[in-house]
């Protein structure tokens, strides 16, 4: 805390202002993540808020210009530390709308299995660290131990519990699902209707601490560029799976949760109604999954010298948070010529955060913060 | 004072602790998981194919000691794991399918020297 | 057989001259000059094109130029329109779209600042982002050669645990 124009001179000759000073709410708070953000406070009124990003930096966009395609899967998927298989599908489809890959019938299912798990995956984190941030200390404890159900599966399908290491990659799956998955899937969403039962008694700290906080108009929303939960909890009926369905999404039957208040109470109570219905379209994947390859079989073996062909893509997907997409350029050699990543916390983190910071009080921080379901990975790239 | 808990408490006091001793067992491990490379130095043909695909730049072709240069002349893997990510590329490029990832995840260790991997001939491991 | 995409481009050729093409459903390119950039996208964002997605830069040192980027999404045609302009590669500099589109273009063009070095003339801030303290070039043009810079800024030879980090000739 830094006090402004407070020195023994200025005691005499003019009134200080005693309530005027800075606050750094920064990366080694327990509560913020590797985020910090710069306040400037009045009593217990914040005025002003400046973000301040930069720790996780890695440089991924001039990382990816010094590898080949089967090798930039493999960091694709540490884009977003919380969600992993959501970035390798966007990456993968790049590289097979430019390269013009034919991808078989149940890769795409196997595709859209893994991308909804992945998605109640990050969404039961989002209610664990919402709960403890906001004092229900309960939920935490309850929503890591399910958690670990989802892992399990990923252990036995991908060979490895967060990080995949490329398992979408361009042209299909990197291997097939092993014996007796399915039976095992239904069993794990089983265990998570149990969770989305105690989920919904509610909480009344919980209540208090959020309704009416934290609240963000439609034209707001459309102006600062936010897509997602924190969009569809202001009004908007928008989501990229039925605005310009990828994969095999048009075959599925599932609805989109909209709220209208705007505030972190809806925002919360969004992430549980979309975990509903990722169930919905997981248990009709399963029914229809056909059989057949499980990649195209001209890249079945790895090639170290294969050329792209000359032009551009821009692919958007729907990853837990909001809308992800990836652009790009390729010049006809074996590498990419340039890769922009647009996640979409890039957007949320540092307009809106700052927006809705102003004029709140110092104890609704933890509640806006997390409402807005940040990754700080996302954003710095 | 409130008895209903009692069955409870001692319904718990006669039952097993559901913590896993670590070091004298472990939950099971599955199937494909990635671990520890095993190598198959007999059926090499040293095509360095390995070493070109590595993400991490963790495997280097190297030669054998002067006694072993007569029966294995080309160059070999050298793998250094703390540079590994464990990604299984290597394991999927092998035309000769002589390099595996095993089931062995206990790696820690206090010496930094024990993570690099020489390939030594099969009698000769130690 | 008139698709909608087809529609929108022939209303855009017919109001400014343009070229343009598209290259699948729910995707159209065009290629402007960039001193007619703000009137260009003033008109699109009464046109229905109110979401900015993205904004990126293309290093393209042979032919010496930058190649800016505007990806623009409309909720209600649901078409992704994408507007690419080329400036000088030693002296860029281009008129700031933070009039049309508020904040959210100000960020992506204060990222672009920092990492190209492109000046974007009626941004209000234009301060670092994620490096702290960087006195170099710009890092993610294609001259920049990040090893070089390290070993002759920072590398400490005498220092026991740097030794092994330039010992092969790459």
């Amino acid at each position: 805390m830094i006090k402004q124009n407070n020195t023994i001179e200025n005691l005499f000759t003019s009134t200080p202002d005693i309530d005027g000073y800075d606050f750094y709410f920064g990366p080694t708070h327990p509560g913020s993540g590797n985020f910090g953000v710069k306040l400037k406070l009045h009593g217990e009124r914040i005025e002003s808020a400046k973000a301040d990003p930069g720790y996780l930096h890695r440089g991924f966009e001039k990382l990816m210009e010094y590898r080949i395609p089967i090798q930039n899967s493999m960091l694709s998927d540490r884009l977003c530390v919380l969600e992993p298989l959501g970035w390798n599908l966007v990456h993968a489809e790049a590289v097979d709308e430019l390269m013009g890959n034919d991808v078989p019938e149940r890769a795409k299912y196997i595709r859209v299995i893994m991308a909804e798990l992945s998605r109640i995956q990050s969404h039961i984190i989002w209610y664990g660290v919402f709960s403890i941030a906001t004092g229900f200390d309960t939920g935490f404890k309850i929503a890591f131990g399910y958690r670990d159900y989802v892992l399990d599966l990923f252990e036995m399908i991908t060979g490895g519990r967060v990080y995949p290491a490329g398992y979408i990659c361009p042209g299909g799956v990197r291997r097939d699902l092993p014996e007796g998955t399915e039976e095992k899937i239904l069993k794990v969403l089983d265990k998570i209707n149990e969770m989305i039962d105690f989920e919904e008694k509610g909480n009344p700290v919980l209540e208090a601490r959020t309704k009416g906080i934290g609240i963000l108009k439609l034209e707001d929303a459309i102006r600062l560029g936010a897509t997602g939960p924190v969009l569809r909890a202001s009004g908007m009926r928008s989501d990229v799976r039925i605005e310009e369905p990828y994969e095999v999404y048009d075959r599925f039957d599932f609805d989109i949760p909209v709220r209208l208040e705007g505030d972190a109470y809806a925002r919360y109570y969004l992430g549980i109604d979309e975990m509903i219905e990722s169930i919905k379209i997981i248990k009709q994947a399963l029914k229809q999954l056909p059989g057949g390859d499980y990649i195209t079989p001209s890249l079945k073996k790895i090639k170290l010298a294969k050329k792209l062909p000359e032009g551009e893509v821009y692919v958007r997907n729907e990853v837990a948070r909001g809308e992800a997409a990836i652009y790009m350029v390729s010049n006809g050699t074996e590498k990419p010529y340039r890769t922009k990543v647009r996640g979409p916390d890039f957007l949320h983190m540092i307009p809106v955060l700052e927006f809705l910071l102003k004029g709140a009080h110092i104890a609704d921080i933890p509640a806006i913060y997390w409402s807005l379901n940040v990754c700080p990975a996302d954003m710095d790239r | 004072m409130n008895l209903s808990i009692l069955p409870d408490i001692i319904k718990n006091l006669f039952k097993k602790p559901i913590t896993v001793q670590f070091p004298f067992e472990s939950i099971p491990i599955p199937e494909n998981y990635r671990g520890e490379h095993a190598y198959d130095i007999d059926n090499c043909i040293g095509c360095g194919l390995c070493a070109k695909v590595c993400p991490d730049r963790a495997i280097e072709m190297v030669e054998l000691a002067e006694e072993f240069k007569e029966k294995y002349p080309k160059k070999y893997p050298k793998i250094d794991l703390g540079k590994c990510c464990f990604c299984a590329f290597c394991e999927d490029i092998c035309p000769k399918h002589c390099l595996k990832l095993t089931k062995n995840v206990f790696l820690s260790t206090f010496d930094k020297s024990t993570a690099i991997k020489y390939p030594t001939p099969a009698n000769q491991s130690e | 057989m008139e698709t909608i995409e087809n529609k929108i481009l022939e209303k855009i050729k017919s109001t400014f001259r343009v070229d343009g093409v598209v290259q699948r459903e729910r995707r159209i390119w065009i290629t402007i000059e960039s001193e007619r950039l703000v009137k260009i996208c003033q008109w699109l964002k009464s046109e229905g094109f109110v979401h900015l997605s993205a904004i990126s830069v293309t290093d393209w040192p042979e032919e010496d130029c930058y190649e800016i980027t505007y990806h623009l999404w409309s909720y209600n045609e649901k078409i992704l329109l994408t507007v690419k302009t080329k400036i000088d590669r030693d002296n860029p500099l281009i008129d700031s779209v933070v009039p049309i589109w508020s904040n959210n273009a100000q960020i992506h063009e204060r990222e672009l600042h920092e990492l190209f070095g492109v000046k974007f003339h009626g941004n209000p801030d234009l301060s670092q982002l994620f490096l702290e303290d960087w006195e170099g070039p710009p890092p993610f043009r294609k001259d920049f050669d990040w090893r070089e810079y390290l070993q002759k800024e920072v590398f400490d030879p005498k220092n026991l645990r740097e030794q092994g980090y330039y010992d092969k000739t790459k």
